[in-house]
């Protein structure tokens, strides 16, 4: 209770509830991305994101009711489907991965736009607020929704510990682990599941159009310091954390500033920092390398240019 | 472009073929919200057939007109619009389409000085709630009726003239019955800007969640200091509209909470849009009656009642 007061010293109420559970949601999303990044599928999360507003949108349909979670259950569902129709394309035609989940996301999202603008003219009950879920809405956010983003992050980053081998085969050698009698496309469809629950969570914070930049830039910025799996999981939730947490402060404090852009482009300057500066990947270090490595060589050829004897008394 | 100036272009031929016809038929009156499809009905009374582009309880800031509502602002005889941007989406339309209509807007007519500055030129368009400013508006109606249907133009802006009576009437009720409340508890929190003409009518301190229209979002700083301010100022409650999302109200009630502050929410308002017909804000009177009411009852409320627990 002390540490709470204390807290609330330094960030009023709303901005505690959005940053708990905002933060949650990027530490969860940049463990879980980080097999999506990893598995080379970094799009399919946008697709679904792009069709979570169909969901969302049918959900107040149906239900009537703005209450987050259910709102959020029917983005999942609509996730989940547009993730199947784009395995389903892969399988069934011969249309290219990327142009798949081009389809899947322009397809989705224009149907989500059609719906959602079609209930807003008809002024169905509650569809006011429909649009924020493009570009997220943190500020509304209540105790309520912020306890279910956390719940929904604690629980999947406990999914990707327990399967955490698993996981690791699918991402690295789904074939491998496919011969070696994994059910390896039921895993892959599993992890990809978690990327969409991420991705639904993410909603309130990002919206739509942004959410994906959750899943995928704190493992890309994770991706240049290390070459282990563990480290990069580690990092990637961090860096999601911090993000998050510095991007609702943020925006805390300008008067009109969404939070979702803000967060996103933390984690963008986090990318930038690392793509430069990150050890052995970094531009900065890979170009000393290089000009150490080549000075090296130079010399060398200099010593072999300048003794031509060397040359000679070789046999 | 082409495919639409057509369809003006046919369209309005079959309409004078029509009109030459029969010349005893109702005017056909588009009007943009519900709020001046009740201002038209008021005026037109049986010798107009009103329809309201946007049904119930849309918010007309982000409407978007669909194909099938430039078909029908095409087909009326008369489009009237509040103007002052409410509109917003829509403006570039109807400024197309009234070029070859007859179109009027009707917040056009209140005096200029009259209205509140938005900036860049721009004004407040929610001038309903202010039933002296709303009394302005019938007679430009009654013109516009007139010069389609010069037969009836007596009967038109006799009507005209008694609806404004009938809103100044309600102006002064309005005020008497907020006398009720102290000065210092007459503060209105609501989800958007829409009641700051009602606000400077009836001597009500007026601050919005969002800003003036629906479409800018509040964003996290601006619902602290809002907290801030409830909690500051002891205010018992906040009220939601029938048009605009709750979801930041509620967000506004849960962090006076967590400070220790009890604010209740007050009621729902009528404000972009009138209530379904038959019910209690059917019409812009009652509308206005029944928000007053719903404030009224909600401020009464002694603050001492609302416990400052630590």
């Amino acid at each position: 209770m002390i540490h709470l007061a204390f807290v609330m010293a330094f960030l009023p109420y709303n901005t505690l509830v959005v940053a708990s559970g905002v933060a949650a949601v990027g530490c969860a999303a940049g463990v879980i991305g980080t097999f999506g990044v990893l598995r080379k599928r970094a799009l399919v999360g946008d697709a679904a994101a792009h069709a979570t507003l169909v969901g969302v949108a049918l959900a107040l349909l149906v239900t009537g009711q703005r209450n987050l979670a259910v709102l959020l259950v029917g983005g999942l569902v609509s996730a989940m489907v547009a993730i199947v129709l784009l395995v389903l394309i892969r399988k069934f035609t011969r249309t290219r991965d990327d142009a798949a989940t081009a389809i899947v996301l322009s397809v989705s999202f224009g149907l989500g736009i059609t719906l959602i603008s079609g209930m807003v003219s008809r002024g169905i009950p509650g569809s006011g607020g429909l649009e924020r879920f493009l570009l997220g809405h943190t500020a509304s956010l209540t105790a309520n929704d912020a306890l279910l983003l956390g719940t929904v992050s604690v629980v999947g980053v406990l999914c990707i510990v327990v399967g955490l081998k698993e996981a690791t085969m699918v991402a690295f050698d789904p074939d491998f682990a496919a011969a070696s009698g994994w059910p390896a496309a039921t895993l892959d469809l599993v992890l990809i599941a978690l990327i969409a629950v991420m991705v639904v969570v993410g909603l309130p914070a990002a919206g739509a159009v942004l959410v994906t930049a959750l899943v995928v830039i704190p493992p890309a910025v994770a991706r240049q310091w290390t070459e282990r799996l563990i480290p990069m999981l580690v990092i990637a939730g961090l860096v999601g954390f911090l993000s998050a947490l510095s991007g609702v402060v943020i925006s805390s404090l300008a008067v009109q500033v969404p939070t979702g852009p803000v967060v996103v482009l933390v984690a963008t300057a986090f990318l930038v920092l690392s793509i430069f500066g990150a050890p052995c990947r970094g531009i900065l270090w890979r170009t000393r390398a290089v000009s150490s490595l080549s000075s090296e060589f130079l010399t060398k050829t200099e010593v072999g240019v300048a003794t031509p004897t060397g040359t000679e008394r070789r046999p | 472009m082409p495919r639409i100036a057509t369809t003006v272009l046919v369209l309005s031929l079959l309409f004078t073929s029509l009109t030459n016809s029969k010349a005893a038929s109702p005017v056909r009156v588009i009007a943009t919200t519900t709020v001046v499809a009740d201002l038209v009905e008021q005026v037109g009374g049986e010798l107009v057939v009103v329809e309201s582009l946007m049904a119930d309880g849309v918010d007309p800031h982000s409407y978007r007109a669909t194909p099938r509502d430039i078909d029908r602002l095409v087909r009326a005889d008369l489009i009237v619009a509040n103007g002052l941007h409410l509109e917003g989406k829509l403006a570039e339309l109807l400024q197309r389409i009234g070029r070859k209509r007859p179109f009027v807007a009707v917040g056009n007519a209140v005096p200029k000085d009259e209205l509140l500055s938005i900036g860049n030129d721009l004004f407040d368009p929610h001038i309903w709630f202010d039933a002296k400013l709303w009394s302005y508006c019938p007679s430009t109606v009654a013109d516009a009726l007139s010069q389609l249907d010069s037969k009836s133009a007596a009967t038109y802006r006799q009507r005209a003239n008694k609806y404004s009576k009938d809103l100044l009437e309600l102006d002064k009720n309005v005020r008497k019955k907020f006398k009720e409340i102290p000065q210092q508890r007459r503060v209105l929190i609501t989800a958007h800007d829409a009641f700051r003409y009602f606000g400077r009518a009836y001597g009500l301190e007026v601050i919005g969640v969002q800003g003036t229209s629906t479409e800018s979002e509040a964003g996290l700083a601006d619902m602290n200091q809002l907290v801030e301010l409830v909690v500051q100022r002891h205010i018992p409650a906040v009220f939601v509209e029938t048009s605009v999302s709750d979801r930041n109200v509620t967000a506004l009630i849960e962090g006076a909470a967590a400070r220790g502050h009890v604010v209740r929410l007050g009621g729902r308002l009528y404000s972009d849009a009138l209530g379904p017909a038959g019910g209690g804000g059917d019409t812009l009177e009652r509308a206005l009656l029944s928000n007053v009411d719903t404030i009224i009852g909600a401020l009464r409320v002694t603050s001492a009642s609302q416990s400052i627990v630590e």
